[in-house]
């Protein structure tokens, strides 16, 4: 038996030492972010001579910075919504409906993420310099869709196939006229999934750099492509500020996240 | 009363009939229409369009894949993307799957707590993780002066700028697709077939090799396929954590639009790309995807 750990031996501990040394790279860049947005040196000397939240009170007086945080929170929300009603409605035809070529049809929702992003930008950006798209709030949220349609339709799809039936006839039977039905039965009985298809999609324009940089102009400037920006120039520790923020906000996110599923799974 | 009870028992299947219609199961293809509208013209059309421009631009001809193939510039970046995809791959399932086979065998609280730190470092901003690769691999950063503080190097290692950096910072990235398909497929062995080796006398060395390891082989295949084509394809570590000696694909195509505005050598790249993507998927589909099967 080489499933468990007590047969292994002495080479368990080889395999512990091993999955300390993982752990510890995953976490090092996580940890070393926030330990040097709090450092004082502009040249980022680590162990820094002080500490201070000076590249904080910098961000929060940068209206540039700000402007990109509003801009990707409005982007990012839009693209929730539009990519929850459209991936969750093709995932409904793709659950429910019986049609031929169904299976083709789930592929191609899925190309979006199969297709390298840098092919999808320069191809987006082409396109919307003819239609005059670039440099637009429309631009933005039509290059987030693409990729964030098929995790909408990935999780609806899950969600409907664990959901019985009989729970929409139950609710027939009873009287519920169609509507109500998918608001009162079904809505409720996906939720988890339909949450999961927010949350997926929330991150995926939030965090979407390739597309936002061909399509960014001057005055329209996500925050991933501040940060590229400001990248490619210098290694300002302000961008630690700002990483240290999108750690943090990822890290609710997941909670969020996992509150929604811990408290789904004992009904299951 | 007895009329009444007749007439209903008679009327009964008609009623539930009429109740039951509105709530038709078969929905058909229509929902589905807004979106593939929307990925037809924002996706299909604009990527067919490029497509078509690596033949059509400046003029209609194979010249811009005959630039590509011919330079010895871009036969570099072809072969760096390869062997960079290949190296991160490799290094990812050497490095991965210990730590997957061990998931498997912990606790569930342990097993719980890697799982979050794996999906923590998942989730986190991509230019956060790298900013703070290039910072932790500078020649000043920590990590040089902790190997040369320790007497392992005397002098600082070159660990970013050129393709080191890029596969250990590609590393990083892919590791959780690579720990997190393989931890499903180990968690689906049956334990009984190790059982069975160990009553038949096999050593733990043995049973890995023979049963273990054979066993969880489309699961290696698929987790190491789909990170070679996410990393054939990848665009901002490599940009910024390698070296302007050394580009990749991804790069290449970006900046022959973006700086020389080259639009046809570029949609040639981007084409050799995509079907590259698409054959390595397509693989991926036939023989190791378990939905499919």
């Amino acid at each position: 038996m080489i499933l468990t750990r007590s047969k292994l031996g002495l080479f368990r501990y080889v395999l512990y030492g091993h999955a300390l040394l993982v752990t510890a790279f995953l976490l090092l860049p996580i940890v070393f972010i926030a330990l040097l947005s709090l450092g004082s040196s502009r040249w980022l000397a680590f162990p820094p001579p002080a500490w201070t939240f000076k590249w904080y009170e910098e961000l929060a007086s940068d209206p540039r910075w700000m402007e990109s945080l509003w801009l990707s929170l409005r982007l990012a929300l839009c693209v929730t919504i539009l990519s929850v009603l459209l991936g969750g409605a093709a995932a409904f035809a793709l659950a429910r409906g019986k049609f031929r070529g169904r299976r083709l049809l789930k592929a191609f929702f899925v190309s979006p993420m199969i297709a390298p992003v840098v092919i999808v930008a320069i191809a987006l950006y082409s396109f919307s310099l003819k239609m005059g798209l670039n440099g637009t709030f429309i631009g933005f949220v039509a290059g987030h869709l693409i990729v964030a349609v098929p995790f909408s339709v990935i999780c609806i799809v899950n969600s409907l196939r664990s959901f019985d039936l009989a729970l929409e006839q139950a609710a027939a039977i009873c009287g519920a006229g169609r509507l109500q039905t998918l608001r009162r039965v079904t809505i409720p009985c996906i939720a988890p999934g339909v949450m999961a298809a927010a949350i997926f999609s929330f991150l995926a324009s939030w965090d979407e750099v390739v597309i936002s940089i061909f399509m960014a102009s001057p005055q329209l400037q996500t925050l991933p492509v501040r940060m590229w920006t400001s990248l490619r120039m210098d290694l300002t520790p302000v961008i630690a500020a700002v990483s240290t923020l999108l750690v943090l906000a990822s890290m609710l996110l997941m909670v969020v996240l996992g509150l929604v599923f811990v408290r789904r799974s004992p009904k299951q | 009363m007895t009329d009444a009870s007749a007439g209903l028992t008679t009327s009964r299947p008609a009623r539930l009939r009429r109740i039951a219609q509105p709530m038709r199961t078969d929905s058909g293809a229509r929902p589905a229409w807004p979106a593939i509208a929307f990925l037809f013209v924002f996706f299909v059309l604009p990527v067919g369009a490029l497509m078509l421009r690596s033949v059509t631009d400046p003029h209609w001809g194979l010249q811009n894949f005959s630039d590509l193939l011919a330079t010895g510039t871009y036969a570099r970046v072809l072969f760096n993307t390869f062997l960079v995809a290949a190296t991160v791959t490799l290094v990812s399932l050497i490095i991965g799957y210990p730590l997957a086979w061990l998931i498997v065998m912990l606790p569930q609280r342990w097993q719980q707590l890697l799982l979050a730190i794996l999906l923590m470092s998942m989730w986190t901003s991509l230019l956060a993780r790298t900013y703070a690769w290039l910072v932790l691999l500078q020649r000043t950063g920590i990590i040089n002066r902790g190997l040369m503080a320790l007497g392992v190097i005397d002098q600082p290692l070159a660990l970013v700028n050129n393709l080191t950096g890029v596969v250990i910072g590609m590393t990083y990235i892919m590791l959780p697709f690579v720990i997190l398909p393989l931890r499903a497929t180990l968690s689906s062995i049956d334990p009984s077939l190790m059982h069975a080796g160990a009553i038949c006398g096999a050593s733990s060395f043995r049973l890995f090799r023979s049963v273990l390891l054979p066993l969880s082989l489309p699961g290696i295949g698929a987790a190491g396929l789909m990170v070679f084509v996410m990393s054939l394809g990848y665009y901002i570590t490599p940009a910024l954590l390698g070296g302007t000696a050394n580009m990749m694909l991804a790069e290449l195509i970006a900046q022959t639009v973006q700086s020389f505005l080259n639009w046809g050598l570029g949609a040639a790249a981007a084409l050799i790309l995509l079907c590259a993507t698409l054959v390595l998927y397509a693989v991926h589909m036939r023989y190791l995807d378990e939905d499919a099967r």
